[in-house]
């Protein structure tokens, strides 16, 4: 079976023009986006530089307080969904790169694996100040996660996401994920409770904290394009 | 089914090379890439519109885009799922613009109702009809494969989606235009 196109539109000449008139106006030599191992580098540089020269300045009692078994059991998958975050991150930095959206999804499933991992190793506690001390807690990992995200997004600024929202969301996860690691390094606490409460929801606000900030920031670009 | 007309495409390592080029500044490489390019690139946003005005500033916007992050193309990397990408793009901010501008829009005086594709005198309807009655995103899948000539692995890379996701939203399409094709005056139904 056939079907026939209707007669296929010109590029109006005068327009074609324009566009080339606008481009090479503005024509100058670009230096090509740097590969994917130098920028995965760079994001694990500023988590790994955050996490300790943060944890220098307030103290490393957490990672004394915990056992060999539960270092392994929170800092390897917390690892694994920093590094396909980072991963994801870097895809996105340019149009159409493959397994961009996949290792996002696949990160959120070892984030709610971490998740379920902590309530099995840590166990409950009685606290007299859940509250002030969770706070505090969290008002700590926000100092971390804070100036992780600006470093992310200064580096996100070379490349040209598509998908601001998901780029948002995916940025504020990780630095969200430098905040609980620095939290985990940093606080002796390990009430079950203290942790899925104050730790892990500076992961879960900075989630959403990314998503307004890039939904905000695209809004304005659109409507000032 | 296949099309009567695609439209000739330039050779893809040459358009690669021409891109190459117009990162270093090369003036020659820029305008024979637009040249090269633009022809396909308003056929995909026409093909989505069906308004040649609005392609027509589509096009400008996303060659503009393309401009302004030519940085982030890689050499040896496949050219045309990198400009589909940004062309979508283009396509779906226009959209929400245009719907914001439409929502703030006071209606002066009802315009009369263009006739619809399905009333005109003719046996079988034109390709742009029929995939005027496919959802977006098959609509979308369907002008990049068909009409745009890409590949299925060109335009996974190019909507951020796997092999798989394109060849089943291809298909469905494909189903519903053979339903479409097959009882013309019932289309709208077998498009539900």
């Amino acid at each position: 079976m056939t079907i026939d196109f209707q007669p296929l539109p010109h590029v109006p000449p005068d327009r074609l023009k324009q566009i080339e008139t606008a481009l090479i106006a503005d024509l100058k030599p670009v230096r090509p986006l740097a590969s994917t191992g130098v920028y995965l580098a760079a994001f694990a540089g500023i988590m790994v530089a955050v996490c300790v020269i943060g944890c220098s300045v307030v103290g490393p009692y957490g990672w004394h307080a915990l056992s060999q078994l539960q270092k392994f059991a929170v800092f390897v998958p917390l690892s694994a969904t920093s590094a396909l975050l980072g991963f994801s991150l870097v895809r996105q930095m340019r149009p159409a790169a493959m397994h961009a959206r996949s290792s996002a999804l696949l990160s959120v499933s070892i984030f709610v694996l971490l998740l379920l991992i902590m309530t099995v190793i840590f166990h409950p506690a009685q606290e007299s100040a859940f509250v002030r001390q969770g706070l505090s807690c969290f008002r700590t990992g926000m100092t971390f996660a804070i100036p992780a995200a600006i470093l992310f997004s200064l580096l996100l600024l070379r490349g040209a996401a598509l998908s601001p929202l998901l780029t948002g969301a995916t940025a504020g996860g990780l630095a969200g994920l430098v905040g609980l690691a620095a939290l985990e390094i940093h606080c002796p606490d390990l009430n079950v409770y203290h942790i899925v409460a104050w730790h892990v929801s500076v992961t879960l606000v900075c989630i959403v904290a990314g998503l307004v900030f890039s939904s905000v920031t695209f809004r304005r670009w659109t409507s000032n394009h | 089914m296949e099309a009567s007309r695609a439209i000739p495409a330039p050779s893809v390592t040459e358009l690669e090379q021409l891109m190459v080029r117009y990162q270093q500044a090369d003036e020659i490489a820029a305008r024979s890439l637009i040249e090269q390019l633009s022809p396909q690139l308003y056929r995909f946003f026409a093909a989505q519109l069906g308004n040649p005005d609005d392609a027509s500033d589509m096009l400008q916007d996303a060659w503009l885009r393309i401009h302004r992050v030519r940085h982030t193309y890689r050499a040896g990397e496949p050219l045309l799922p990198w400009v589909y990408a940004i062309a979508r793009c283009v396509r779906v901010d226009s959209y929400r613009k245009r719907r914001r501008i439409a929502g703030r829009e006071i209606l002066v005086e009802v315009l009369p109702e263009p006739a619809s594709a399905s009333e005109e005198p003719s046996d079988l309807p034109t390709f742009d009809q029929l995939i005027a009655e496919l959802p977006a995103s098959q609509r979308e899948v369907l002008t990049m494969l068909k009409v745009n000539g890409l590949t299925l692995e060109e335009v996974a890379r190019a909507t951020s989606s796997s092999v798989g996701s394109v060849k089943q939203k291809a298909h469905r399409a494909y189903e519903r235009l053979r339903g479409l094709i097959q009882s013309p005056r019932s289309g709208k139904g077998a498009a539900t």
